[in-house]
Parts: structure tokens; C-alpha cells; sequence
């Protein structure tokens, strides 16, 4: 009886199923494929110049090193902010949460547009810091890592901070009481009890946020210099530049394949405490 | 098996022309698609060359964009093809002709006369218009001396401020050797290192590599950079406006745009129509008015004055200046250099 009634209920995500078998698997196994196809049938030659080719490592390493400082970043900056917004009352939270959201409505390329308005040599952060008397030459921030971490960082947040709150909210509160009642100082109740509760909504936003950030795009090949391209711009030139669409599907596998192992240490690090996978939304 | 697919492709349009034949019966119901570059280029080619054609023959043209060597090659093993014409540059046209991309065109029907100059006539296309990539600088940064060569590109003394380059080896070695002191005549088979060797010389004063002419354009009137690599068409709107940018012609790259004709392109003989009334001079001369990259339209130079002609890549004094962009010799070693190019710019 139960298990009929299951079935019933799995039937609701089939045409969830079917899109993604039509729209992603279906592409993604293409790409697949292609990354073992040459002019002549199965090769390895796309896969094995993963190994052989300096460029591949260094973009690849170059991506993941890029995805950690962003992802590092927009913790540090977005846990304060996140706190703050889990202190207030639920009406005052709505409010803040729909102004940490308001940038969603933008879309990406115009907010990253918006950087070389402000970064250029004769934008207005130069031309301001001049005006101050700070600097005579101006400052080259645009087409640097600055600018691709700036730029990333402005567009992440969000996606940091708001698993981290929904995190913190369902913390008891009780809690940190009881450690101040058993004599602890604000600060130790906050590094012994609220933050090591918070971790699993930090972590999962955190996340999201390296995953997302391993397959930008745009924010680098705009704001960044060829020091800052990274594995999406090497595909990129591989599919229109040389046209050797084995190499790009090989990258593109390999990305994919390292995502996923990103995936598997978090699960196999925090398989032993649920909350972890639900982003502190278990309660 | 190419052929088969070309054959499926014509039944089946064939087939889509039979259901709707009571509504385009007439031949002159057909509509090409020419693919280009887009752009405000392409409400030019469309006022001047396709409107006039659709009211003189009623063959209709449908404009698409971007150009793309890859999405050409899709087409054409994928047996799916939409468009008839598609303009591609010198390399590509090298590249897509030794894979059986391209159709021959039919030079009978495209210059029956036999007017067109030989080096305009290739197999597989047609020239369509000649550009050069040049050095352009802003005037409003050097007192005195401007920039005139690409050995005043590198020197960083005389010349300081950031500048950009394309990103692409294309056209960007030659400058290097150039700079370097090899003589035009000299330049090809390309010395690669020694032109990558010239370019870590500047490479720390090139904040940015450009990618499309919108880009290098920006660069400049922004005050990103104080000098470029450029196509020439897109300084003088600037000029026009009264911005402070100027070009020089010399050394510049002299290079060819072509128009070809995908294998298995559903409406070849339109098409070649097509080809033939944009070789009309006195069409080609109004373009080229509004965009400065003059095919070899013959008799076209006739409807022009002689002080725009100093102003266009192929004017003979301009043409004297710049070195002849060798297609062959990249199609040849594109692949090879592209990556070896990739590596030093990403490393």
C-alpha cells in the first residue's frame, strides 16, 4: 500500500526527469563521448593530453586555486553579514534578505560591465583617488586578479549568505543561554556553541559558491588578464579558436570529474552529521 | 557520404516545398540566408545590397551572424544546412576548402564578363572586401613625435602607457618581427619564437589582449590604452565624432574577407545571383562610403573621390605600405601556432 502510494508520488517528477534526461544528460553524454572520438574512431590522444599539456594543468589549477580564494572570500565577508541578519527579528530579516537578493535581478553581464565602468584608468575609482591627491598615475585594477575576484566575489555573495543564515536561524538559542549561564564569556559561547552549529550552513553555501566558481565565464575573460583565464575561456578556444573539439570535451570531462570529487570528499567528510547535506535545515 | 547527406538534405526541402506549394510556387518566393558579421554592418549590406536585390530578381535575403568556422563545419557534417553564403576570412577559407566544406562557385554566373581580377577569384570564394590591421594611438598623449611604426609600438620609452595587441597570433607575430627589423618581403615562413621572444619585450604593458573590433575600439576611447593593433574601418566614425585617434598604414597587415558558399547549401544558384549584383560598382562604391573596406569591384574606384580613395587599405599608396597578409601560410600552421600561442599568453 505504502510503496504503491510512493510510486505515485515518484510519477510527479517525471517530466523533471524527462527535461533533464532531453536538455543535460543528453548533451553531457555527448560530451563525454567526444572526449574518446577522433577523426579516426576511439583515441585517446583528447584525454591523455590532459597529462601532457602544461596548459591544461596550469588552467586547471589555475581554475580550483581561483574557486577557493573566491569561495574563502565571500565566507569571510558574507558570516558577519550572515550573523547580523540571523540576530534580527523574522519582519526585519525578510526585509534585508530581499535587498541581499536584489542584485540577482540584474543579470551578471551588466553588473560585470559595471566593474570596467568603475575600475578603468579613467573610471571613477581613478579618477577619485586622484582628485584625493592619492595617486598620481592611475592604478591599473582592471584586467587583474583584483578586478576577477572583486567581480565574482560581488556576484557569490548572496549565494554564501543566505544557506548560512537559514543555518543560523534554526540554532537554538537556548543553547548559547546555557553556556552563559554555566559561565562562559560572550566570545566563548560564540566559538564554542554558535559557531560550530553554524558550520553546516556556512559549509553548504560555501559550497555552492566553489562549484558555481569553477565554471565562470564571463567575469574572467572581462575583468581579468590572461593571468586570470581560466578552464571555461581554455574550452572556449578550443571549440573556436583551434576547432579541436576533442581536446574541449576532454577539458570539459575533466572539470566535471573533478566537481564531483570535490563532492565526494564534503559528503565522505560530513556523512556522519546530516545537518551538513540539508545546510542546517534538518530541524 | 557527403553526397547522401546532400541528397537527404534536397528531398527533404524538396519535401517542405511540395506541403507548401500553393503558397510559394514561384521560384522568386525563395529566401537566402548570408551569414555575417552582424552588427551595424549589417542594416548597411542589408539597405544597400539586400533590399535592392529582393525588388530586383524577388529572391529574398535573411541576414544571420556571427561568423564561425565552427558552426560552418557543424553545418556541413551534419548534413544541416542553413546557410547559402557565409563571409570567412583568408585562413578559414584555406581550412574549410581542404575539408570539403565549401562549394565551388560558379564564376559564369557571378562575373560572366570575366571582369574580376584573378586574385579575387578563388575556387571556393570570392573576395569580398580587404581590411588592414594597423597601429592606431591616441593623438592626445604623445607631445610631438607621434607613433609610427610597430618598433615605436615597443619602445616603451619613447612611447610609455599601457597598449593593447589582438589575441591571436594572427597578424600579431608578423608586428613583433617587424618590430624586430625583418623586412616585409621576409616575414613568412614566420619565425615564431623569435616574434614570442620580441613580445615578452611589452608583454608587461599590455594589461589586455582584444578580442573583437567593438573591444579595441572601447580600449582606445576609454583611455585603457594608448595604443593598439586595429582594423582600419572602425577609426574613422571615431574621427568623424572628434575623438583623438588616428591610424598609420604603415606596416599594417593587408588582409582579405571572403564570401563562400557551404557544400550543400539548399539555394546555390540564388546565392550566385546574389554574389554577382554585389559586384555592382556603384553599389560596391556607396558601401564602401559608409564602410571603408573595398572589395575588387571593378570600375568601383570611378564613383569615388580621389581623397576618400587615400583613405582605403588597397589605395595604392596605403596598399605600398603594409605587407600582404599570407592566408596560406597560416592555414597551414594555424593549429600548431595557435597552441604554442595559447601557452604564452596563458602561462
Amino acid at each position: 500500500m505504502k510503496a504503491k502510494q510512493n510510486w505515485r508520488l515518484m510519477a510527479l517528477l517525471l517530466p523533471a526527469i524527462a527535461l533533464i534526461c532531453v536538455l543535460f544528460l543528453n548533451p553531457l553524454v555527448g560530451v563525454l563521448i567526444q572526449s574518446f572520438v577522433g577523426d579516426d574512431g576511439f583515441t585517446l590522444k583528447s584525454i591523455s593530453k590532459l597529462w601532457t599539456s602544461r596548459l591544461a594543468r596550469v588552467v586547471l589549477e589555475r581554475t580550483f586555486w581561483l574557486a577557493f580564494t573566491v569561495t574563502v572570500i565571500c565566507l569571510l565577508v558574507g558570516y558577519p553579514a550572515a550573523y547580523y541578519m540571523s540576530q534580527l527579528r523574522p519582519r526585519k530579516r525578510a526585509m534585508i534578505t530581499y535587498l541581499v537578493l536584489l542584485p540577482f535581478w540584474i543579470s551578471i553581464l551588466i553588473r560585470t560591465y559595471t566593474w570596467i565602468i568603475l575600475l578603468g584608468r579613467e573610471g571613477l575609482v581613478n579618477n577619485a583617488l586622484q582628485w584625493l591627491g592619492l595617486t598620481e598615475q592611475p592604478v591599473q585594477f582592471l584586467y587583474t586578479n583584483f578586478a576577477v575576484h572583486l567581480g565574482m566575489v560581488q556576484i557569490l555573495l548572496p549565494i554564501v549568505i543566505l544557506p548560512t543564515v537559514a543555518g543560523m536561524v534554526n540554532i537554538d538559542g537556548g543553547l548559547i543561554k546555557a553556556a552563559r549561564v554555566m559561565g562562559a564569556s560572550p566570545i566563548r559561547a560564540f566559538w564554542s556553541v554558535f559557531f560550530p552549529l553554524s558550520l553546516s550552513g556556512a559549509a553548504t553555501g560555501g559550497l555552492i559558491c566553489f562549484i558555481l566558481s569553477l565554471g565562470f565565464y564571463v567575469t574572467p575573460t572581462l575583468l581579468g588578464g590572461q593571468k586570470s583565464l581560466i578552464i571555461a575561456n581554455l574550452i572556449d578556444l578550443q571549440v573556436h579558436k583551434t576547432l579541436n573539439w576533442g581536446f574541449a570535451a576532454a577539458l570539459a570531462t575533466a572539470l566535471l570529474l573533478a566537481t564531483l570529487l570535490c563532492l565526494l570528499i564534503f559528503w565522505l567528510a560530513t556523512r556522519n552529521r546530516p545537518e551538513f547535506a540539508t545546510g542546517g535545515l534538518s530541524r | 557520404m557527403t553526397i547522401t547527406r546532400r541528397n537527404f538534405n534536397l528531398g527533404s526541402v524538396a519535401a517542405l516545398g511540395a506541403l507548401a506549394a500553393p503558397a510559394m510556387a514561384r521560384a522568386e518566393g525563395t529566401t537566402i540566408v548570408v551569414n555575417g558579421s552582424g552588427g551595424s554592418l549589417e542594416t548597411v549590406i542589408r539597405d544597400m545590397f539586400e533590399l535592392p536585390f529582393t525588388e530586383q530578381t524577388g529572391i529574398k535575403v535573411r541576414a544571420s551572424a556571427p561568423v564561425s568556422l565552427p558552426k560552418l563545419k557543424a553545418m556541413v557534417e551534419s548534413g544541416n544546412v542553413e546557410w547559402d553564403l557565409t563571409e570567412l576570412n583568408g585562413d578559414d577559407v584555406v581550412i574549410a576548402t581542404k575539408n570539403g566544406w565549401l562549394e565551388e562557385l560558379d564564376y559564369s554566373i557571378i562575373d560572366p564578363e570575366g571582369l574580376l581580377p584573378e586574385m579575387a577569384k578563388e575556387p571556393t570564394a570570392l573576395v569580398r572586401a580587404s581590411y588592414s590591421t594597423v597601429l592606431a594611438y591616441r593623438t592626445d598623449r604623445y607631445e610631438g613625435e607621434q607613433p609610427s611604426s610597430w618598433a615605436d609600438f615597443w619602445d616603451v620609452e619613447r612611447f610609455p602607457g599601457p597598449r593593447s595587441l589582438e589575441n591571436s597570433p594572427k597578424g600579431t607575430l608578423e608586428f613583433a618581427l617587424l618590430a624586430d627589423g625583418v623586412a616585409p618581403e621576409d616575414l613568412y615562413p614566420l619565425d615564431v619564437e623569435r616574434a614570442l621572444s620580441k613580445l615578452d619585450e611589452i608583454k608587461a604593458h599590455i594589461p589586455v589582449w582584444w578580442s573583437t573590433g567593438a573591444q579595441h575600439v572601447q580600449l582606445l576611447i576609454d583611455g585603457e590604452v594608448n595604443m593598439t593593433s586595429c582594423w582600419n574601418g572602425r577609426i574613422s566614425p571615431l574621427q568623424t565624432e572628434g575623438k583623438p585617434v588616428a591610424i598609420t598604414f604603415n606596416e599594417g597587415a593587408l588582409m582579405l574577407s571572403y564570401m563562400g558558399m557551404p557544400k550543400g547549401a539548399p539555394h546555390p544558384k540564388e546565392a550566385m545571383e546574389f554574389l554577382k549584383f554585389r559586384l555592382n560598382p556603384k553599389l560596391a562604391a556607396d558601401f564602401v562610403k559608409v564602410v571603408p573596406y573595398p572589395g575588387f569591384v571593378p570600375g568601383m574606384f570611378d564613383y569615388l573621390e580621389p581623397d576618400f580613395v587615400e583613405t582605403l587599405p588597397t589605395a595604392p599608396k596605403n596598399a605600398a605600405a603594409q605587407f600582404k597578409f599570407n592566408s596560406q601560410w597560416w592555414a597551414e600552421n594555424l593549429e600548431e601556432v595557435t597552441e604554442r600561442w595559447t601557452e604564452w599568453t596563458l602561462l
